[in-house]
C-alpha cells in the first residue's frame, strides 16, 4: 500500500471519528421540563427538545446543501447567496492586494537596490509593520469616509508589508555575480531590473505575496464583520446575529477552502518562478 | 614590448581601515599586454589578483592610476571586455541558449530573435554543448556550466577575455579538457586573454607570459615570466619538454619562498620596469634588463 | 395616537386626541395593506388621494364649524355625503387637495438608510418591503449595519442618507460626545417601549434588584435609553450603577451568546434580543422596559442637518414614509404580518415566532408562563422634545455631559417636533399640539420645564 493511500485512509478515519464525536456531542436530550403546550409553542427547540445549541454534522450538511443549490440568489441588500458574498470578499481582497502589489514591488525594488533609501525608510517600516491591520479601520473610516474603500485600504495595508520586505530582501540579496554579469554586458538599470533582479528575486517576492494573501484573507473576514454590507464576513456576522451557528460553521468551512485555494494559487505561481540552482 | 594593447599604469587599491589608516592591497602596479597574448597572474590569496581583474573588467575602480585598453582609458564595464567568472555566474532561470542569447542581445540590441539565436548557437557549438541548448544550468555538470560561461563570454566577441580562476571549482579531468578547449579557441580566434589562476600547470600550459605577484597587503608585480615552451604544446606531453621543469621550478620557488620575502630582498624594485625572465636549461635568463631607456612617462601615458 | 381623521364621521370628535383606526375600515385600505404585505408596490392609489381630500375637507369643516358640537349636529342632520357635496359647492375641494398633495419632487430618489437588526427598527425596515418608501417616490435601500458606532460613522460619512439610531445618539453626536460635533436631527421616534431586562436562568430566584450587587449587566451602547433606564432602575433600588454592578457595552447580537457563555448575568436590551434569550432557553424576562417608564422612546430615525438642508424634499418624503409606516405599525392587527415581513435574512434575520411574540405582545416569559401585553412595544413617531430634555438630564446625571447645558436649545435643535407636526398635519394625521409633555418614570414625575431641579432630586448620581 502506498504511503499516499495509507495517509488518505487515516485522513478519512480521522474525519469520520470527528464527525461521529460531533454528532454524539450535539444529540438532543429529548423533551426537558414539562411545559404547557401553549408555552412550548413560543419557545425554540433548544429549550423544548433539549437540542444542543451547537448544530450537529447532519444539520450543517443539510444547510450546506441548501446553500450550494442556490449560491447566487439576491434577496435585497442584506441577504445574498453565499457565492455572491464570497465574490464580494474575493473582489475586495483582490483589489486591496493588487494595489499593494503595485505599491510594494516597485518600492521594494527601490529599497533593495539603494542602501540609502533602505536605511531611510527602515524605521518607518519597522513601526508600521507590527500594527494590527484592523487598528487602521477607525482611522480609515474617519479619513476615507467610505466603508468599502476602508475595507480595501485595510487589505492593502496588511498585505503591503510582507511583500515590501520580501521584495526588498529578495532584491538586496540577488547574487552579486548575476549583477556583475549584467554590468559587464552593459545592461541598463531598467533592463537589469527586469531581466536579472526580478527573476532572481521572484521566488522571495512570491513568498512575500503568499504570506500577504493569507493575511489579507484573514483580515477581510474581520473587516467585513466590522463594516458589514456584503461579503463572507458580513454573512458570518448576519448569521451570528441570528445565532445560526449552522450557517456560521458553513461560512468557516468556506473561508477555509477559499483561503486554501488562494494559497495554492500563489504556491503554484511560486513554483513557476522558482529556479533550481 | 611596444604593442601595448592593454596597459595598466600605476594602479593601486586601498581600503579604509578601521582605525583610520588605509589598508593597501597593492600599489603602483604597471603591466602591459600585447594583442592576442595570453597572460596569466599567479599569486597567493590576498595579493589582489581578483581586484586587478575586476578593475580591468570595470567592475571595480582603482584608488589611483589608470588602465588603458586599445588606446582608451577604461571607464566602467564594457562589452569589449568579457568576464568568465569563477562561479560561472549563469542565470539559473535561463536555459543554456537563453544565457548566451542574453549576452548576444545585450551587445546587438537591434538584432531580431532569430539572428540572436543563430549567433548564440554558433558559440554553443564552439564550446561543444550542441544538444544541451534547452537545458537549465541546474541540469548541467560543473564543467558544462563553465563551458556555457565561456560561450557567453566569447559570443559577444570581446577584445579581451578576463578569466577569474575559471576552472578552480572543477575536478582535474574536466579541468584538463576545458583547458584544452580554451587554448584551442584562443589560438583559433587570436583572443587576448587575461587569466587569474592558482594552478602552476594551468599557467604553464595556457599562458604566453606569467605575472608573478608577491603576497599582500602591499602586493607588487615581482616578475614577468616568459613561457619558453613552443606554441603548439600539448597538455599530455607538456612535462616532457626540457624547459618544463625549469619553468615550473622557477614559479614554484617564487610562490613558496620569494613571494613572502620579496619586499625585503629587493628593496630597490622598480615597479614600472619589472624584469622579464625566461627560464630554460640552466639558470633563468633575464631577457629584458631591469632598467632600460624607455620613452618617458608622459609619452607612455599618452598612449 | 396618530391616525386618519374622518371629518365626516359624526361619531368622531375632530379634536387632536381623537383617534380612529383608519387601517382597514374601507375596502381600499384593506386592499392596500394586503398588497403591501404581498410585497407588491403600493401605488399612491385612491386611498391616498382620499386621505388628502379628507385633510382639506377637515380643515374646511373646522373653519365652517369651529365647534365640535355644532359640526356633529350638522352632520347628523344632513348626513356626511350631503355635507361633503354641500361643502364642495362653495369650496373647490378638489383643487385644494391636489395642491396639498403636491410636495416638491425629491432631490435624491435613491437613498440608503442604515438599520440595526432589532425590532425597534420595525418602521424603517418594513417601509421597504411594504412599499412605504416607494409610495413617496423614493427608492430606498435599507442596509443592515454591524453596530451603533458603525452606523454613526457611516451616517456621518454620508454613506447613509439617514439612519436608525438610539434616541440619545443624535443628541450625543450634535453635542460632540464620543465623536466630532456634527449637527444631527430626529424627525421621528421609531418606537416606544419594546425593551426588557433579561437575566440568566440561574438568577430566577434573585428578582429583587437589591440582590444584584456585583452582577455584570450588558447594555447596547453608552448613549442609549437602555443605559439610562437600567441605571435609573438600579439607582431607584439603591444600587450605584457605577460601583455596585459592572455595566458593559455589548452589541445586541452578542448578548445572548454572552449570556449563554455566562460572561454576563443579564442585560437591558432591545427586543428581539430579550425574547431570543427566552426562545433559546438561556434567560428569562425580569421586567419589560415599559414597567420602568411606560411610553419611553427607544430608537429614533435620524439624519444630518446637512442632508436636511441639501435635500429637503427627500428628507420630507422620508419623514412621511417613516411616519406612515410607524402609524401602520402602531395598529395591533398589522403586527403579525409585519413580523413575517421583517423576519427574513435580508432584514432582521430572526425566527418569526420570536418577532411575533415581541410585536403582538403575547410572549413566553422564560419561566414557563405566557404573558400578554399589547403595549409591549408600540410605535409613535412624534419626537417629543421633552424626551430629549430627559435624556440630557440623564447624560448629566451619569457624567456624559460635564458643565451646563441649554436643555431647551439642544432639544429643539435635535428633535424636530415642529417640522414633524407639520408633516403629520399635511399627511392628514393629528400631531400633538405641544412638543413638551411631562411623564413619570417609576412613579416619579418629570417636568421638562425644570430639568435642573429634576436632576438635583437624584441621590445616586455620578459625582462631578
Amino acid at each position: 500500500m502506498s504511503l499516499r493511500l495509507r495517509a488518505a485512509i487515516v485522513s478519512i478515519a480521522l474525519l469520520a471519528a470527528f464527525l461521529g464525536i460531533w454528532h454524539l456531542a450535539t444529540r438532543s436530550t429529548g423533551a426537558t421540563a414539562n411545559m404547557s403546550p401553549e408555552y412550548a409553542r413560543l419557545m425554540g427547540l433548544t429549550a423544548t427538545q433539549g437540542k444542543s445549541a451547537m448544530p450537529g454534522p447532519a444539520d450543517v450538511g443539510a444547510k450546506l446543501w441548501e446553500h450550494l443549490k442556490r449560491p447566487f440568489y439576491d434577496n435585497g441588500p442584506n441577504d445574498k447567496g453565499l457565492g455572491i458574498q464570497l465574490a464580494y470578499s474575493i473582489a475586495r481582497v483582490g483589489t486591496g492586494y493588487l494595489i499593494a502589489v503595485i505599491v510594494a514591488i516597485p518600492l521594494g525594488f527601490l529599497i533593495g537596490m539603494s542602501p540609502l533609501i533602505s536605511r531611510a525608510i527602515d524605521p518607518f517600516i519597522q513601526v508600521l509593520k507590527p500594527i494590527s491591520p484592523l487598528a487602521w479601520m477607525p482611522l480609515a473610516l474617519y479619513t476615507i469616509k467610505d466603508s468599502s474603500i476602508s475595507a480595501i485600504f485595510v487589505i492593502f495595508i496588511c498585505s503591503v508589508w510582507p511583500m515590501l520586505l520580501n521584495t526588498a530582501f529578495g532584491v538586496a540579496s540577488v547574487r552579486k555575480e548575476w549583477i556583475n554579469v549584467a554590468r559587464t554586458l552593459e545592461v541598463g538599470t531598467l533592463r537589469r531590473a527586469f531581466t536579472v533582479i526580478l527573476p532572481a528575486a521572484a521566488p522571495t517576492i512570491l513568498t512575500g505575496m503568499r504570506i500577504s494573501i493569507g493575511i489579507a484573507w484573514l483580515v477581510i473576514v474581520a473587516a467585513e464583520m466590522l463594516v458589514g454590507g456584503t461579503g463572507i464576513g458580513y454573512f458570518v456576522w448576519n448569521e451570528w446575529n441570528n445565532l445560526s451557528i449552522t450557517n456560521v460553521i458553513i461560512a468557516i468551512l468556506l473561508i477555509g477552502i477559499v483561503g486554501m485555494l488562494l494559497d495554492q494559487i500563489l504556491a503554484r505561481v511560486t513554483r513557476m518562478v522558482t529556479f533550481p540552482e | 614590448m611596444t604593442d601595448k594593447f592593454i596597459s595598466i599604469e600605476g594602479i593601486a587599491r586601498r581600503y579604509p581601515g578601521a582605525n583610520g589608516d588605509a589598508t593597501t592591497v597593492f600599489e603602483n602596479l604597471w603591466l602591459s599586454m600585447a594583442r592576442g597574448e595570453f597572460g596569466c597572474v599567479i599569486g597567493h590569496s590576498g595579493c589582489g589578483k581578483t581586484t586587478v581583474l575586476n578593475i580591468l573588467a570595470g567592475l571595480d575602480e582603482p584608488s589611483a592610476g589608470t588602465v588603458i585598453v586599445d588606446g582608451q582609458a577604461i571607464e566602467g564595464t564594457s562589452l569589449d571586455r568579457a568576464v568568465i567568472f569563477q562561479s560561472h555566474a549563469l542565470l539559473p532561470w535561463r536555459t543554456v541558449l537563453g544565457n548566451v542569447a542574453y549576452a548576444v542581445s545585450s551587445k546587438w540590441r537591434k538584432w531580431d530573435r532569430a539572428r540572436v539565436k543563430t549567433h548564440a548557437q554558433k558559440f554553443i557549438d564552439l564550446v561543444g554543448l550542441s544538444g544541451s541548448e534547452h537545458k537549465h544550468p541546474s541540469e548541467l555538470s560543473g564543467g558544462m556550466k563553465q563551458r556555457v560561461g565561456i560561450a557567453r563570454a566569447l559570443s559577444i566577441m570581446p577584445k579581451i577575455m578576463l578569466m577569474d580562476e575559471p576552472f578552480s571549482a572543477l575536478d582535474a579531468l574536466t579541468r584538463g579538457t576545458l583547458q584544452d578547449e580554451v587554448r584551442r579557441i584562443c589560438l583559433e580566434t587570436g583572443q587576448t586573454t587575461f587569466m587569474i589562476t592558482h594552478d602552476v600547470d594551468e599557467a604553464i600550459f595556457l599562458a604566453d607570459r606569467i605575472f608573478l605577484m608577491t603576497n599582500g597587503p602591499g602586493a607588487r608585480l615581482a616578475e614577468i615570466v616568459e613561457n619558453p615552451l613552443p606554441k603548439d604544446r600539448g597538455r599530455i606531453d607538456l612535462h616532457r619538454h626540457p624547459y618544463y621543469y625549469a619553468l615550473r621550478n622557477h614559479i614554484v620557488d617564487f610562490l613558496v619562498s620569494r613571494s613572502k620575502s620579496f619586499a625585503t630582498d629587493v628593496p630597490d624594485h622598480d615597479a614600472r620596469h619589472v624584469p622579464t625572465v625566461r627560464p630554460g636549461v640552466g639558470d633563468p635568463v633575464i631577457v629584458s634588463p631591469p632598467r632600460v631607456v624607455e620613452p618617458n612617462a608622459a609619452q607612455s601615458a599618452a598612449r | 395616537m396618530s391616525t386618519f381623521d374622518d371629518p365626516f364621521d359624526a361619531d368622531r370628535e375632530l379634536t387632536r386626541s381623537g383617534c380612529i383606526c383608519g387601517g382597514h375600515r374601507s375596502a381600499d385600505e384593506h386592499d392596500h395593506a394586503e398588497r403591501a404585505l404581498r410585497c407588491e408596490p403600493v401605488l399612491p392609489a385612491e386611498g391616498e388621494e382620499k386621505r388628502y381630500e379628507a385633510v382639506v375637507a377637515s380643515a374646511v369643516m373646522r373653519a365652517v364649524f369651529p365647534s365640535d358640537i355644532a359640526r356633529r349636529a350638522f352632520l347628523k342632520s344632513v348626513g356626511a355625503g350631503a355635507a361633503f357635496a354641500a361643502l364642495s359647492q362653495f369650496f373647490p375641494l378638489k383643487t385644494a387637495t391636489e395642491a396639498f398633495a403636491e410636495a416638491g419632487p425629491p432631490e435624491k430618489k435613491d437613498l440608503k438608510v442604515g438599520f440595526i437588526p432589532i425590532t425597534c427598527a420595525t418602521p424603517i425596515i418594513m417601509a421597504a418591503p411594504l412599499g412605504f418608501y416607494a409610495k413617496q417616490g423614493l427608492n430606498v435601500d435599507v442596509v443592515k449595519t454591524a453596530g451603533w458606532a458603525v452606523i454613526r460613522d457611516k451616517t456621518i460619512n454620508k454613506e447613509y442618507d439617514a439612519s436608525h439610531m438610539l434616541a440619545p445618539m443624535p443628541i450625543a453626536i450634535s453635542l460632540g460626545l464620543g465623536a466630532n460635533a456634527i449637527p444631527f436631527a430626529v424627525p421621528a421616534i421609531e418606537n416606544i417601549n419594546g425593551q426588557g431586562i433579561t437575566l440568566a436562568m440561574k438568577h430566577k430566584d434573585r428578582r429583587d434588584p437589591k440582590d444584584w450587587k456585583g452582577m455584570k449587566l450588558a447594555i447596547p451602547f453608552d448613549y442609549s435609553m437602555h443605559n439610562y433606564l437600567l441605571r435609573y432602575y438600579l439607582a431607584e433600588h439603591g444600587l450605584d450603577p457605577d460601583t455596585d454592578v459592572q455595566l458593559r457595552s455589548v452589541p445586541p447580537p452578542e448578548m445572548v451568546a454572552n449570556l449563554r457563555a455566562d460572561n454576563i448575568d443579564g442585560f437591558l436590551a432591545p427586543d428581539n434580543v430579550c425574547q431570543r434569550a427566552v426562545y433559546d432557553g438561556v434567560g428569562f424576562l425580569h421586567i419589560l422596559s415599559k414597567e420602568i417608564w411606560d411610553g419611553h422612546p427607544c430608537c429614533s430615525f435620524a439624519a444630518s442637518k446637512e442632508f436636511i438642508t441639501t435635500s429637503p424634499n427627500s428628507f420630507a418624503a422620508l419623514t412621511r414614509a417613516i411616519v406612515d409606516a410607524t402609524s401602520y405599525a402602531s395598529k395591533a392587527e398589522n403586527r403579525k404580518q409585519i413580523a413575517e415581513a421583517i423576519a427574513p435574512a435580508n432584514y432582521i434575520n430572526a425566527p418569526v415566532t420570536v418577532l411575533e411574540q415581541v410585536l403582538t405582545g403575547t410572549y413566553a416569559d422564560g419561566l414557563g408562563g405566557v404573558k400578554t401585553d399589547a403595549k409591549r412595544v408600540d410605535f409613535d413617531p412624534f419626537p417629543w422634545q421633552s424626551f430629549a430634555v430627559w435624556m440630557l438630564t440623564q447624560m448629566k446625571r451619569w457624567g456624559q455631559i460635564k458643565g451646563d447645558v441649554d436643555y431647551k436649545a439642544v432639544a429643539e435643535q435635535v428633535y424636530l417636533a415642529t417640522d414633524t407636526a407639520r408633516v403629520m398635519t399635511e399627511m392628514g394625521l393629528a400631531p400633538p399640539a405641544a412638543s413638551y409633555k411631562s411623564f413619570s418614570v417609576m412613579g416619579k414625575s418629570f417636568d421638562p420645564a425644570k430639568p435642573d431641579d429634576y436632576l438635583a432630586s437624584f441621590k445616586i448620581r455620578k459625582s462631578s
